[in-house]
């Protein structure tokens, strides 16, 4: 886990190295806590369509949709990260990304904010924030004008 | 590699790898044609035009290597077909070398790998090959033929004209009169009518002509048929036959050499039998003739495909307002709509049998890919085999002809590897030294059955038992309860093989339980049956197609689920009260026959629906091949033609479901794998609930 950690926290230096000092996160709340992803790493955010369970599936898998044609496994992210359960509200919304595998996965979470956008500075590596034991879903805290955001990296969260 | 656009790049592996299966195929029936004794110069002329072809392709594409072969194998061929060379075993041995060093180049351009394909010693054996060329000594001379018509002979024409000697054929010449502006029909037409009886070998003006508007040729003609006969046959006023008489054999040979002369071999010879020059007006005229046909990527007809299926989906909504018209009073409206909607719905049938037909491929384009891994293996194991295929022409969707042949590939490998006996073997026990495999293919209501039939010596279900216990797969007590069937599916178990020994052809273990697997992941079954010392026959059950289905819609549990109609048999009503217990699996009895039963919502877990318990539920017979499985539901929807679309990677591990689709107002429902079911249930595997779903 230590190793996972670190590596993280270099990807994470990484980017923020490559892809200049600002970027933009989209924000939205989960069991009461506020979560960013980058903006660029969403394809769509939908209104839940109707969802059909799928028997013998992992845990985390809700269902699958259809999106204008595309099937498209969707995620509760309450699950996936461990947070307590809850039914969805009106304003429950589905962000679509990609996984690692290409396959486009929707991600289920209970209300989208608005888009923020962090320097570098504003962010703190997952690793130095919360030290060892971090899920590697979690890139690192982001703090904007006296938030806090934790942002999650949405590729490997919608592969794990 | 050249830098092509990706485009270009695909036409250039498709069309080359289109050259090549012909080619192969080419072999393989001058393989079959030198066993029957019979000279087809056809086929070596197809076979040389197809590496021609190839060569000019790889000088457009800049494809180096493939240009390099193709040369040398050119030249051989070209040995070949002048006669030059002789067709033997050994030499075709070379030239399938060449088709295999073809594949394995195109795979390395299209991977744009530079790896060394160790083609030098094929390069090697051409070279040998092609070094054993002899010019042959003409007994042309012992025939009264016109020398001006002798020195005109091509190359080609000369090797015929002396094949047909050899093979003792009678010559003619047919004077014939032309008029100049129908020439090329008439004559093609006379050389299709020459064919019965023999060959037209050349043809040649006598420069004689009774007016402006007609032409006299001289046709040389071989054939085995009397002058009689052929008078009869192609005779008409303006064509005189003669019998070309045959000299009192001389005692010096020909003097005339002809060599290559090509006063025939230009413009008008073309349409006869063909006169390959090498140069570029033949490339062109090659390269343009193979655009008739368009290539398509299959997944743009999956895309067509889908919105056939949405368009199905708009059609079904055009229905329900037509009814609400009619609901409303509006009955003159309702009555339009609902001419329009019917009208809709054939062409939608129509667009949709279209694309259907066009992914559509004759599963002789494995066959032939097959014939050549047998020829290969008989060789090597020094077992001969003789392949009998039928059915060739049945047809299949493309990607299911895709992923079958690796399997077929592994089950004839099996048969002539363990089925197969060594050739004194089969003497022995009275059967022709020749093992015969069969590959039969034909259609079957929505289905397509392969066969693949072996007259060896059978499956040896004593030591397949054996093994299987000493693998600890089952216990000796279990193993004594066995029917035939169920000891016979042993060899589907993953690690187990008869043969001792893993040095050769098959035999390694792995096997037939991947191909198991891969034809189920195809929606499809396989069937074995064996008879010691007669044989065995597998075999294979598949859909005709993956695209859309016909589908029962059918409610279990809280879900509606599809079952692909091509694997129910029928639907009847289930009593609770007629269900009996046998060794703790529920069963029923149908006309006679015990059924096994699956309650799909226990199986899959599902949820129940409010009152499931009170209603009326129905039992869908699931069937394939020889298997069946009752499977309960709680209700019967109905039928629909549904596109299956398949569940994505992350969901890949559950098991029990072919895929989704749409069942309109914006809903999904799963379809499920009748194949993996009936296997999962009658297998008596505990399905493996790959992570426990938790109560809440």
């Amino acid at each position: 886990m230590a190793n996972l950690t670190q590596s993280t926290a270099s990807r994470l230096a990484r980017r923020i190295g490559d892809r200049g000092p600002v970027r933009e996160f989209l924000m939205f709340a989960l069991a009461g806590e506020l979560y960013g992803v980058e903006l660029t790493r969403i394809k769509e955010i939908l209104s839940p369509p109707p969802i059909t369970m799928v028997p013998r599936a992992p845990r985390n898998v809700v269902g699958v949709c259809s999106v204008r044609g595309l099937l498209v496994t969707v995620l509760d992210l309450r699950r996936t990260l461990n947070l307590e359960e809850r039914p969805l509200t009106r304003r429950g919304r589905i962000l679509l990304g990609a996984a690692e595998s290409g396959e486009v996965i929707g991600l289920l979470v209970d209300e989208v904010r608005h888009v923020v956008r962090l320097a570098a500075n504003e962010i703190e590596p997952a690793a130095s924030a919360l030290g060892g034991d971090v899920s590697e879903f979690v890139l690192g805290i982001g703090r904007p004008a006296g938030e806090f955001l934790i942002l999650l990296d949405l590729p490997s969260v919608v592969s794990g | 590699m050249a830098e092509l656009s990706d485009k270009a790049r695909e036409e250039f592996f498709s069309e080359a790898q289109e050259i090549i299966e012909t080619l192969s195929r080419n072999l393989l029936s001058l393989d079959s044609a030198i066993k029957a004794g019979i000279s087809d110069p056809s086929l070596i002329n197809e076979a040389f035009r197809a590496v021609h072809t190839l060569k000019g392709l790889a000088g457009l594409f800049g494809a180096a290597r493939l240009g390099a072969l193709s040369h040398r194998l050119e030249d051989v061929l070209d040995d070949l077909r002048l006669g030059r060379i002789e067709l033997a075993q050994e030499v075709l041995d070379v030239l399938f070398g060449a088709v295999e060093a073809y594949t394995r180049i195109l795979q390395a351009e299209k991977a744009d790998s530079d790896e060394d394909l160790d083609v030098e010693q094929l390069f090697v054996e051409l070279e040998r090959i092609g070094a054993g060329a002899t010019e042959h000594e003409s007994p042309v001379a012992d025939y009264e033929l016109d020398p001006g018509l002798l020195a005109v002979l091509t190359e080609y024409e000369e090797h015929r004209l002396r094949a047909n000697i050899a093979l003792q054929m009678q010559l003619y010449r047919l004077r014939v009169q032309f008029d100049l502006a129908t020439i090329d029909k008439v004559l093609e037409d006379m050389k299709e009518r020459a064919k019965r009886h023999g060959e037209i070998i050349t043809y040649l003006p006598t420069g004689e002509a009774t007016s402006a508007d007609t032409i006299e040729l001289d046709l040389l003609m071989a054939s085995r048929d009397d002058l009689a006969t052929l008078i009869g046959s192609l005779g008409a006023d303006h064509v005189v036959i003669e019998e070309i008489p045959r000299r009192a054999r001389r005692s010096h040979p020909a003097t005339m050499p002809p060599r290559r002369l090509t006063a025939l071999g230009r413009g008008e010879s073309v349409g006869m039998q063909p006169e390959l020059e090498r140069g570029g007006l033949e490339q062109a005229a090659s390269l343009r003739s193979l655009t008739q046909t368009v290539r398509v990527d299959i997944r743009k007809l999956d895309h067509l495909m889908n919105i056939v299926g949405e368009l199905a989906i708009v059609r079904s909504a055009f229905g329900r307002v037509a009814e609400k018209l009619r609901g409303e009073g509006q009955r003159k409206l309702a009555a339009e709509l609902q001419r329009l909607h019917r009208n809709f719905d054939r062409r939608l049938g129509e667009m949709q049998d279209g694309i259907l037909e066009v992914r559509m491929v004759p599963l002789g384009q494995v066959f032939d890919r097959l014939a050549r891994v047998v020829r290969q293996i008989s060789r090597e194991v020094g077992k001969e085999i003789r392949l009998v295929i039928t059915g060739a022409e049945t047809e299949i969707d493309k990607l299911i002809v895709e992923e079958l042949s690796d399997p077929l590939m592994h089950m004839i490998r099996n048969a002539i590897d363990h089925g197969i006996e060594p050739g004194q073997g089969r003497v022995e026990v009275g059967k022709p030294l020749a093992g015969t495999i069969a590959l039969n293919a034909f259609q079957k209501g929505n289905h397509v059955m392969i066969e693949v039939e072996d007259d060896g010596r059978g499956i040896d279900l004593s030591r397949l038992t054996e093994k299987a216990i000493s693998l600890g797969k089952l216990s000796r007590s279990e193993a004594q309860e066995m029917s035939r069937d169920e000891a016979l599916a042993l060899i589907f178990l993953p690690g187990l093989s008869t043969r001792e020994s893993a040095d050769d052809v098959s035999g390694r273990g792995v096997g037939m339980d991947i191909v198991k697997t891969n034809i189920s992941k195809l929606g499809g079954v396989i069937d074995v049956h064996s008879e010691t010392g007669i044989g065995t026959k597998m075999t294979i059950t598949l859909p005709i197609t993956l695209a859309i289905v016909s589908a029962l819609l059918i409610q279990a549990g809280k879900h509606t689920l599809a079952i692909p109609l091509s694997s129910v048999s029928e639907a009847i009503a289930f009593e609770e009260a007629a269900v009996r217990l046998v060794d703790g699996r529920e069963v029923i009895t149908l006309r006679g026959q015990t059924l096994p039963l699956c309650r799909l919502d226990r199986l899959m877990a599902l949820e129940s629906a409010p009152h499931s318990t009170s209603r009326r539920r129905f039992v869908v017979v699931a069937a394939l091949g020889q298997r069946r499985l009752g499977l309960v539901v709680d209700f019967l929807y109905g039928q629909e033609d549904i596109v299956i679309k398949p569940l994505g990677k992350s969901l890949s591990a559950v098991r029990g479901f072919a895929g989704a689709t749409e069942l309109g107002d914006q809903r999904v429902g799963l379809v499920l794998d009748a194949a993996g079911l009936i296997e999962e249930v009658l297998a008596g595997i505990e399905a493996p609930r790959t992570l426990e779903r938790a109560s809440g």
